[in-house]
């Protein structure tokens, strides 16, 4: 087991490494002068030269990577463009909405997933596992930016009992956030559900297919008993892997649903970024992002293990 | 002489393919989304010509009128006819999505190839390489690169296109491991072929079945990706029409105009689809065993 | 002589499939005895696993229909209700199936498992479980099953997983154990201790013992009778003595017939027989051996259905011609 953890650990400090090399190189790869563009009209040479050494542009590419990642490695990445704030606040600024909205999104979504995926395994072929499968599918095919416009022009514009945009925070009373969360969460939490629920449904309907299964009802089990006891817990374990993925993806921020639903979050800070060419905050950004989503992924495989005395038990 | 033997000892998946079709014409969804994507693909070459007005035919005192027998789609604000737009857009979005996963395979294949046959170090070279592509969530790597090239469609072919290649690398790694150990593979290494000659003639062809399930499955998401960026104004430019765009400049006028945004949207919803139907049905048929990494890899956004 | 634990009167069971109805066991009849082994011998396809699987109610209907009658100590089992059922299966009549590498749950540890359906039907739990189940693994031949019991099934070789199974099998005292099967996914060696412990634990617990294979050799040993099916029938049933030395059925001689028998009075060739089995989608009308028969008569073996008639004491064979047996 710990042999295990530190392979998966070292694993992931190695993709981690990849990472910012790439969102390194493609930062720099951006056409047109960053600094030159974050002075705008206002260009005036000594600035320019000053700004430039300020944040390290001045020196060899691989020198600005170190000193970079040196800096990543402590928290510090660096100053925005735009605005001068330090980037880590920028992000930490957006972690609130950005959480809450993943949380909310993945419990609509395990909510729907599990009871739907797994009674459609087990009565599998009937009319029940059909449109289930049929809704599924139309959850995996729908664009969250139709969706979302969807549910603002039925809940918010036409009956208006939703608000269509904004985040309350949680200190404004539970009603407001609630109120506030209901329609982004909808929005990604269905998609992600869908998703989830043809995982679901097929780990199951695995597991159902195993010789064990029939063991189990040769012991006078009940169908139930079968699923819960023997079925359910093989069945974590590919579900736990596809949870943690979607858990991941929801984290790092639904660029879409944020934009629809005017959502403080970190996919919408990358996109403005992006926009506003403000490099340093666009590179500090994706980077957290995709440390984020490494490192559920290892915590899915420390559950993984948890769940699967194959590996566990070595 | 090595060479007949050889011959022999190479599985014959084209038996296989009536056996396929059959399996595939008995699932009533996937027959349902050939259709429908018989009749795409119809559309997306022939738009201009079946579109009953100008995509960009300015109507002004017409603006915003809801769907009738003269609009059937109802006309936006500049008083475009919006089923016009819907139409020709088809094009658009069928381009990205064929080219960007085009694209992952020509460069994903290779690499699971050569990974998967010649292992050790440059496996894990390779591989690694892929799970860094893999570590970030697919829009933000499209957008980054989008940051990168520029707006546009042909930079959002490409940004989709590298998203979706670790996805091919891993599957056809994946199958290149397991086929590898086949008698056949085995047999034919043993009699002297060649390293090139194994892999185009022995393992290529088996591995075909989950690349083309995941192909299928691909060109769905990667669709669903163009809209997505295209909504956000990092793909199609105005003042061409594409699905994702026409949504998103449909939410200002979303109270007046509704169908501005609901047509575009059921057009991305139905192509989407229309491929997962299509994909889903050869995966049963193809494929049956494999799980679909597509899924894990989440939705375009 | 006492009333059989388990009678068995003309079951049938048949699938509903796409190519149309599968007709897989088509009337097969026995009794079993306390204390007895009774054999059921027969190809892949001959309905002899599927035959036992309806015996324990583990049959999904639909798509399967079974019909006929199953008495055990004398009450009809074919009819229970589902949760009927779950009192008889574990209880009554437990089983062990062929492949010990995929019939334990991978996640559950042989304690969990073993202790499971003594929790269901004896009401021990706990400790007093516990307990059962490290005699039981004792019983079964598991060197230091204090240990074992927290084992997880990956951590045990195919034949201690095999002896885990039988555990499981006995660990509400069945009157009834079927083995489906049970060694043929074992090494040679591991297949003899295995079929040597279910012998002796049938002595000391002196439970009836239902073994299917389709291997003639592995049964010799162990088995009193000796039912040979084919084509979802019986085709010939005798005492395993009498049907080794003088085997009276056409199919039953092809058999023994692709059997090395040291010293037995055979051909020193292996014979196979020709053909396949028959489809259960498309029975034959009279015998279902007749196509692959080398004695039929080409008119009452394919029209007319063989009666199970008597041709010896205790030996029956289903056969129009019966071998060694001068009649019509």
């Amino acid at each position: 087991m710990s042999g295990f953890l530190v392979r998966r650990i070292l694993q992931m400090l190695l993709a981690l490494l990849g990472v910012s090399i790439v969102v390194f190189a493609l930062m720099h790869l951006v056409p047109g002068d960053p600094v030159r563009v974050a002075l705008g009209t206002r260009f005036d040479q000594d600035l320019y030269d000053a700004l430039r050494e300020r944040v390290g542009l001045d020196k060899p590419l691989i020198q600005q990577y170190f000193s970079w990642l040196g800096s990543a490695i402590t928290g510090d990445l660096g100053v925005s463009f735009r605005n001068g704030q330090p980037v880590t606040t920028l992000i930490m600024e957006r972690l609130p909405a950005t959480i809450t909205l993943a949380l909310a999104a993945l419990f609509i979504a395990l909510v729907v997933a599990l009871p739907a995926g797994i009674i459609s395994a087990v009565r599998s072929g009937t009319g029940l596992d059909y449109t289930v499968s049929a809704a599924s599918q139309v959850g995996i095919s729908m664009p969250d930016f139709w969706a979302g416009v969807m549910y603002i022009l039925l809940f918010s514009l036409t009956l208006g009992w939703l608000p269509s945009s904004g985040f309350a925070p949680f200190g404004d009373g539970i009603v407001e956030w609630a109120r506030h969360l209901i329609l982004p969460a909808l929005t990604i939490g269905l998609i992600s559900g869908s998703i989830i629920t043809r995982f679901v449904r097929s780990a199951v309907l695995e597991a159902l297919n195993q010789d064990y299964v029939l063991t189990a009802r040769a012991k006078g089990l009940s169908e139930w008993q079968v699923v819960r006891r023997h079925v359910l817990p093989n069945a974590w374990i590919p579900i736990v892997t596809v949870v943690g993925l979607q858990l991941g993806f929801l984290l790092g921020g639904v660029v879409v649903t944020e934009v629809i639903f005017a959502w403080p979050g970190l996919g919408r800070l990358a996109l403005t970024a992006v926009k506003d060419r403000d490099f340093t905050v666009l590179q500090g950004a994706v980077l957290y992002i995709a440390f984020m989503f490494l490192a559920i992924n290892l915590i899915v495989d420390i559950i993984y293990a948890r769940l699967d005395p194959r590996v566990r038990v070595s | 002489m090595s060479d007949h033997l050889d011959d022999r000892l190479a599985a014959k998946p084209v038996s296989r393919t009536r056996e396929t079709l059959q399996t595939l014409m008995a699932n009533k969804l996937a027959v349902a989304g050939l259709i429908a994507l018989t009749i795409l693909v119809f559309v997306g070459i022939f738009g201009e010509t079946i579109a009953p007005y100008g995509i960009n035919e300015i109507d002004i005192p017409n603006r915003l009128t809801g769907p009738s027998g003269t609009h059937w789609f109802g006309t936006d604000d500049l008083g475009r006819d919006v089923f016009s737009r819907v139409i020709v857009a088809a094009r658009v979005s069928l381009q990205v999505g064929f080219i960007a996963v085009g694209f992952a395979l020509v460069v994903g294949v290779p690499i699971g190839l050569v990974a998967g046959y010649y292992r050790g170090g440059i496996d894990s070279f390779l591989m690694r390489m892929m799970d860094v592509l893999f570590s970030f969530p697919a829009i933000l790597l499209a957008i980054a690169i989008l940051a990168v090239l520029g707006p546009g469609v042909g930079n959002a072919m490409i940004a989709i296109g590298l998203v979706y290649t670790p996805i091919f690398a891993r599957i056809t790694r994946g199958s290149v491991l397991v086929v590898s150990e086949e008698v056949y593979v085995r047999a034919a290494r043993s009699i002297g072929a060649g390293n090139r000659r194994i892999i185009a003639r022995h393992i290529l062809p088996n591995v075909m079945a989950p690349i083309i399930v995941q192909t299928t499955l691909s060109l769905a998401f990667a669709i669903l990706s163009e809209a997505a960026l295209s909504f956000l104004g990092l793909g199609v430019q105005p003042p061409n029409p594409a699905w994702g765009r026409m949504l998103a400049e449909g939410r200002n006028f979303f109270q007046q105009a509704p169908w501005m945004g609901i047509f575009p949207g059921l057009a991305i919803l139905v192509t989407v689809m229309a491929f997962n139907f299509v994909g889903d049905g050869l995966r049963d048929a193809l494929d049956p065993k494999q799980k679909s990494v597509i899924e894990s890899r989440g939705q375009s956004v | 002589m006492t009333a059989p634990v388990l009678q068995v009167r003309d079951l049938q069971v048949r699938f509903g499939t796409k190519r149309g109805v599968a007709n897989v066991v088509n009337g097969i009849s026995y009794d079993l005895h306390a204390g007895e082994t009774l054999a059921i011998v027969g190809e892949s396809g001959s309905g002899k696993s599927v035959s036992v699987l309806a015996l324990m109610g583990l049959l999904p209907q639909p798509p399967a229909a079974v019909a006929g009658s199953v008495l055990y100590h004398g009450d009809e089992l074919l009819g229970l209700s589902p949760k009927e059922w779950r009192g008889i299966r574990g209880r009554g009549t437990a089983m062990i199936f062929q492949d010990p590498m995929t019939s334990l749950n991978p996640v559950r540890t042989v304690g969990y498992q073993l202790t499971e359906p003594m929790a269901l039907h004896l009401g021990l739990k706990g400790d007093d479980a516990r307990q059962r189940a490290i005699e039981l693994l004792d019983l079964v031949g598991i060197p230091s099953p204090e240990a074992r019991i927290d084992d997880y099934p990956h951590q045990l070789s195919g034949g201690m997983r095999q002896r885990v199974m039988i555990a499981m099998g006995l660990a509400c005292d069945p009157d009834v154990l079927i083995a489906d099967e049970a060694t043929t996914a074992l090494d040679v060696t591991t297949q003899a201790q295995i079929t040597e412990l279910v012998d002796e634990l049938q002595e000391r617990v002196g439970m009836a013992v239902i073994w299917i294979t389709h291997d003639l050799g592995v049964v010799a040993s162990i088995a009193d009778r000796v039912h040979v099916m084919y084509g979802g029938r019986f085709m010939e049933q005798a005492g395993v003595d009498a049907l080794y030395a003088t085997p009276r059925h056409p199919y039953t001689e092809g058999l023994l017939g692709s059997l090395p028998m040291p010293g037995a009075d055979r051909p020193e060739r292996l014979v196979t027989i020709p053909g396949l089995p028959p489809d259960p989608v498309a029975m034959p009308a009279g015998c279902p051996f007749a196509p692959r028969c080398g004695y039929s008569d080409g008119d009452r073996c394919v029209g007319t259905v063989p009666a199970m008639e008597s041709v010896g004491a205790g030996h029956d064979s289903a056969c129009h011609y019966p071998l060694g047996v001068v009649n019509g």
